[in-house]
């Protein structure tokens, strides 16, 4: 009977009552990230795109909504050897020139997110590549206008969401 | 075109109202040119708020804005400090005007939500504090 009522939030709530860290990045004196056991992070990132649409504050509002920790974020502008370093592994793909001229084009929002599985869930919100294929209610259905200008960006595996949380925070 | 420093305090963070403040800035046309999530360390706090260091409040101050973390704005537009003093409304949000940040999110005088430069010097002064590049 209780159980029925548990939702995700009252799970993360309680998670947050175990570790006072979650939604509280640590004071700059103690930058080091506490073990996580049962909750995930993942990376994410608002594209140029959506950031130049003024789009920014709606979708951190979803983010919010959806029970993701915001652990930290930042808004910056990518130069292009970063852009480079952080799609490496695109860089034989022919899109691979576009991309990082996207991305370089205008101020990113990036964001580090935790949440019992944060990687699945904030692909699950943020919806298909393709926007044209998202499901209603995700970010991409609502923000992304094209495959490649797609508004968002979340990890894809714990080792990339490792990666990419390393690589700005 | 003017800057402004801004600051979504820990009260509305807490109360998940970030993306609700943002979207309202957006809305209402400044460029937000710096923004970074953070926890400010006491020391920072006093430093920060030194202006009031002997005011009774100042303790309590110092407590609330240590108690969580915050997110930091740069913003611009064509008179930015009055356009971002006019949008987040009184200090008490019980005198504050319908549609403003404050009248829909602060919960009292102390803990109203959001910050925002009073004048141009403090506004650079605040902008260095935590953007050095600006």
């Amino acid at each position: 009977m209780k159980k029925s009522i548990y939702t995700l939030t009252s799970l993360l709530s309680l998670s947050i009552a175990a570790a006072p860290s979650c939604c509280t990045p640590s004071a700059p004196s103690m930058q080091e990230k506490a073990p996580i056991s049962t909750v995930d992070r993942t990376f994410a990132m608002i594209k140029p795109d959506a950031v130049k649409k003024g789009s920014s504050g709606a979708i951190i509002d979803l983010i919010e909504k959806n029970g993701f920790c915001i652990i930290n974020m930042k808004k910056l502008t990518f130069s292009t050897k970063q852009a480079e370093t952080f799609y490496a592994e695109h860089k034989e793909r022919p899109f691979f020139a576009e991309l990082v001229r996207f991305i370089t084009s205008g101020p990113a929002i990036v964001l580090e997110l935790e949440k019992e599985n944060a990687i699945t869930d904030w692909r699950t919100l943020i919806g298909s590549t393709d926007p044209a294929q998202a499901n209603v209610g995700t970010i991409r259905k609502m923000f992304a206008e094209s495959k490649s200008y797609n508004a968002v960006h979340g990890s894809d595996s714990p080792a990339a969401a490792k990666r990419e949380i390393g690589f700005f925070f | 075109m003017e800057r402004t420093f801004a600051m979504i305090k820990p009260d509305a963070v807490k109360k998940e109202l970030t993306g609700k403040i943002i979207d309202m800035i957006e809305n209402n046309g400044f460029n937000i040119l710096r923004m970074q999530k953070l926890r400010m360390a006491k020391d920072q706090a006093e430093q920060f708020y030194g202006v009031h260091k002997d005011r009774p409040f100042f303790g309590e101050l110092v407590e609330f804005i240590t108690s969580g973390p915050v997110v930091v704005l740069a913003l611009e537009k064509e008179n930015a400090i009055k356009a971002w003093r006019d949008l987040m409304g009184a200090t008490n949000p019980a005198e504050a005007n319908e549609g403003t940040i404050r009248k829909l999110y602060a919960a009292s005088i102390g803990e109203n939500a959001v910050h925002g430069s009073d004048a141009p010097e403090t506004a650079q002064e605040e902008l260095k504090f935590f953007f050095y590049d600006l």
